[in-house]
């Protein structure tokens, strides 16, 4: 808000960001209410937070949300750790990322979903086929923030540990370990991102449990207001893990606040 | 070695030390051969226009950039890259924005010194810089004085029998830059080190140095020498300090 104007009409903090969405809901019930849409195309908000807390309460939606984020963090694990080591080895050997940057450019383009059907051709229809599509989508932010992370490390610091004699573990754990670390993060935001969008995008395809399963199968028995229960609770809990993420790193990069 | 003990200055030596840059438009000459000879435990100083070659012959002797001829001795003995035998304070503190000012300060120490002779001597040092109570400080919450008096304990505690500095108060303000300058000195007495001092500022320069070296661009070299024998502090609105300064910008202006 410009300075000067009297009476704060936002207060600072939640208040404007709860905004829009109240708005949006607003205008949403009074449609539904009017009867400006078939409710069984698209039931009201109210009728969705209805099944939203009978499924919570009976047990029903955290039965396949705690498989859907096992799996996610089975495969962001996987994914992350992999694009992890992978992008800093690159970072740090310019020749081994010259070696595969037209591998790297070839695969990274291809969207996560186009894998699933290989995939379950590979590996069957079980877990396994699922945690890799969420691999994959995870590993390519990370490896791409953890290789940036590498390459920009400040010449000067690098400078001041070659002045010091300092040897390339001390180096690696040190300067440019740290150093990389924002960017990583960043990386891991991105990667964690995409692995929920993953999750969801190979339960749809072949699953008998998880959210994916849950719209898909609501679909299919024609339960609009279940469907949109599943799509809002990963909504929320992608909202949930990206908080998390955020106050894990305010928490570990508290130096990196005071930076341009 | 235990803290605190001193260690010996060493005495440098250049043979015909130049610096050749391979350019788009040819070879670029940054350094003409430099002959010098600085006595253990000498304040050297080394004044001269940007660009013309005063850094790179610092980060020659550092270690960080390899002559393209000559040679270079530390108490006789043949120098080739970084060692601890020398330090080094660059213009910028280069402190690492995620350590606190004692890990920065212990960054340091010699790889393999024990933790407590570590901690002990970072204490020391810290003290010398007059930075105690600023321990658990981040860089961002530090002044550009203290960032740099931090980098200076840094380059301390390697306990170097050369210290190089690279324009270290260039980046101050007018007032920080001369309690600098005292502080400097006043550290020359205590660690009894050989130090060479880069700068564009003649006043500086001839405040802190025994002898003043000039240089000038185009290739850098060596234009003049110059001691100073006033006694420290000294007092830059003197008559003595006026005629040595007036010798310098003769080569300038």
């Amino acid at each position: 808000m410009a300075p000067g104007k009297k009476g704060p009409i936002f207060r600072p903090g939640w208040t404007l960001p709860l905004l829009i969405p109240v708005l949006l809901l607003g205008f949403w019930q009074t449609a539904c209410d009017r009867s400006w849409f078939e409710s069984s195309y698209l039931p009201s908000p109210r009728a969705i937070a209805g099944s939203f807390s009978s499924m919570l309460l009976s047990g029903e939606l955290w039965g396949h949300l705690k498989v859907s984020l096992t799996r996610v963090l089975r495969g962001f694990a996987l994914g992350a750790g992999a694009g992890t080591l992978l992008g800093f080895s690159m970072g740090l050997f310019p020749r081994l990322e010259k070696a595969l940057s037209l591998l790297t450019g070839l695969l990274r383009p291809i969207p996560t979903i186009a894998w699933v059907p290989a995939l379950i051709l590979w590996m069957g229809i079980g877990e396994s086929s699922k945690v890799t599509v969420i691999a994959v989508g995870s590993f390519w932010p990370v490896l791409l923030s953890a290789l940036q992370g590498v390459r920009s490390v400040h010449p000067h610091y690098l400078e001041v540990a070659r002045v010091l004699k300092k040897n390339r573990w001390t180096l690696l754990t040190r300067v440019i370990l740290p150093s990389a670390l924002p960017s990583l993060f960043t990386g891991y935001r991105v990667g964690m991102g995409i692995a929920w969008a993953s999750v969801v995008g190979a339960e749809l395809i072949a699953a008998s449990s998880g959210i994916g399963y849950l719209i898909m199968y609501a679909r299919e028995v024609s339960q609009p207001d279940v469907m949109l229960v599943g799509v809002a609770a990963i909504g929320l809990t992608g909202l949930f893990i990206d908080w998390l993420l955020l106050r894990a790193e305010r928490k570990l990069l508290a130096w990196h606040r005071g930076l341009p | 070695m235990a803290p605190g003990a001193p260690v010996s200055a060493a005495g440098l030596r250049l043979k015909g030390v130049f610096k050749t840059y391979d350019t788009a438009g040819g070879p670029l000459k940054a350094l003409a051969p430099v002959d010098l000879k600085i006595a253990p435990g000498e304040f050297v100083t080394l004044v001269g226009e940007s660009g013309c070659g005063k850094s790179t012959l610092l980060r020659l002797l550092a270690g960080l950039e390899k002559p393209t001829g000559g040679e270079m001795e530390l108490d006789g003995k043949i120098l080739s890259g970084t060692d601890l035998s020398r330090g080094m304070v660059f213009q910028e503190p280069r402190l690492f924005p995620w350590m606190t000012t004692e890990q920065n300060v212990a960054f340091g120490c010699a790889s393999g010194t024990a933790a407590e002779e570590a901690a002990q001597t970072v204490r020391r040092h810290l003290e010398l810089v007059g930075l105690s109570g600023f321990e658990k400080a981040y860089p961002y919450q530090l002044s550009g004085g203290m960032q740099q008096r931090a980098a200076i304990a840094r380059a301390l505690v390697a306990r170097p029998r050369v210290l190089l500095l690279d324009e270290p108060f260039g980046a101050l303000d007018a007032l920080t830059r001369v309690r600098m300058q005292q502080e400097i000195l006043r550290i020359w007495r205590a660690e009894k080190m050989t130090m060479l001092l880069v700068t564009h500022d003649i006043d500086e320069a001839l405040s802190l140095g025994d002898r003043v070296l000039v240089m000038g661009p185009r290739p850098g070299a060596i234009r003049q020498t110059l001691p100073v024998k006033l006694s420290r502090p000294r007092d830059r609105n003197g008559a003595a300090f006026a005629k040595l300064r007036q010798k310098i910008q003769a080569e300038f202006f």
